[in-house]
């Protein structure tokens, strides 16, 4: 079951070795040597602001990372990605150029690209609700589709 | 929130507790404070599992840069689904697991693939001159803080998956098995063994090392 190699002596454990005390020490050492990076934690903090109760979620439903078999010698195969609200679909492909997506069934929205709490960048989409950006998202995203009178908000995910 | 240990003096930026920012119980109403817009509710779920997810992140071996966006994307994700939360009690377990998902989807994409040995860290723990150390004045304090680091290289050297099991175990707060499940897909059961013999493992290769 493991890569260590042999277990040590036996009896180890019946000469009163205490796991409590040696895995508190670790968490000590954690403390210092590897805490969680205050710009983290000011950014997890930020986060609350993306909480909203009116907006929809648009589920991940398909993630070409996870769902689909790699393409052998295409190393740079786009990124699949696939939401769902209710009936509402959205398709995106995340390549080096950008992205590009589609609102199905077809229609006109209003779409934003967020990069966090405080970004949000207006995307171009044609009556049909094929659009496009030409930045690729550096880091966590999501898009904000106003269609209709509704408000959906893609799962955020790391491009 | 800070339990006042003598780690909180030199270690000033370092949320270390011991006896744990959130109690895991409370986290169902911390969740649901939040979810009625009450910022220092979210601020606590924040203090108190921050360092679960960051565990996580850091088991799994990120590079910094994946390991920074990856964090970013649980909390954003947390945020979102807060309303929506099924079992609000076992948020600590929602996160861990999203975490372990994205750090997984990190690992295949391999365009992406940025595989590391922690160098970072190794680096801080072998370092002459940290940071941390020159916090350090008195020789007990320095003492102290070979230890740690002694005991981090030796952990950092273990196998993989006792190296994984037990940077998520260290988190502060302790995590419940629960938790620990879900960021390692490893079934509850068999954590409590697998801890036991990790540990034990771990002293052995302390132990060795001060009788070298």
């Amino acid at each position: 079951m493991d890569d260590d190699g042999t277990f040590p002596a036996e009896g180890f454990d019946e000469a009163g070795f205490d796991g409590d005390l040696l895995e508190e020490e670790l968490r000590e050492a954690a403390a210092v040597l590897d805490p969680v990076p205050p710009e983290l934690r000011r950014v997890a903090m930020g986060a609350y602001a993306l909480h909203d109760l009116d907006a929809e979620i648009a589920e991940l439903t398909f993630d070409s990372l996870v769902d689909a078999l790699p393409v052998r010698g295409v190393p740079q195969a786009p990124r699949m990605l696939t939401f769902r609200a209710g009936e509402l679909t959205v398709d995106v492909e995340v390549t080096e150029e950008g992205l590009i997506g589609q609102v199905l069934p077809p229609q006109p929205a209003r779409i934003e690209v967020l990069g966090g709490p405080q970004t949000a960048q207006p995307v171009a989409v044609d009556t049909l609700g094929r659009f496009t950006s030409d930045q690729t998202p550096a880091g966590p995203f999501a898009l904000r589709l106003r269609t209709g009178g509704t408000v959906v908000v893609t799962e955020w995910l790391r491009a | 929130m800070r339990a006042g240990t003598l780690h909180s003096t030199a270690y000033d930026d370092v949320p270390y507790t011991r006896g744990g920012a959130v109690d895991r119980t409370e986290v169902g109403a911390l969740v649901r404070s939040a979810v009625d817009g009450d910022a220092a509710a979210w601020k606590a779920l924040v203090e108190g599992l921050s360092p679960l997810v960051w565990s996580v992140v850091r088991a799994h071996r990120l590079s910094d840069a994946d390991a920074h966006e990856v964090f970013s994307t649980v909390w954003f994700r947390f945020a979102q689904h807060l309303g929506r939360l099924r079992e609000p009690d076992k948020a600590g377990s929602w996160l861990a697991s999203t975490a372990r998902h994205e750090c997984l989807k990190v690992l295949r994409g391999l365009t992406r693939l940025t595989l590391t040995d922690d160098p970072q860290v190794l680096d801080r723990a072998s370092e002459e001159r940290t940071p941390e150390q020159s916090l350090i004045d008195s020789e007990e304090q320095a003492l102290q803080a070979e230890r740690i680091r002694r005991l981090w290289q030796e952990f950092e050297a273990l196998g993989e998956r006792c190296r994984q099991l037990l940077r998520v175990l260290m988190a502060s707060p302790p995590p419940s098995y629960l938790e620990v499940s879900s960021a390692l897909g490893i079934a509850v059961g068999s954590i409590g063994p697998l801890r036991q013999r990790c540990l034990r493992r771990l002293r052995a290769r302390m132990d060795a090392r001060g009788a070298a």
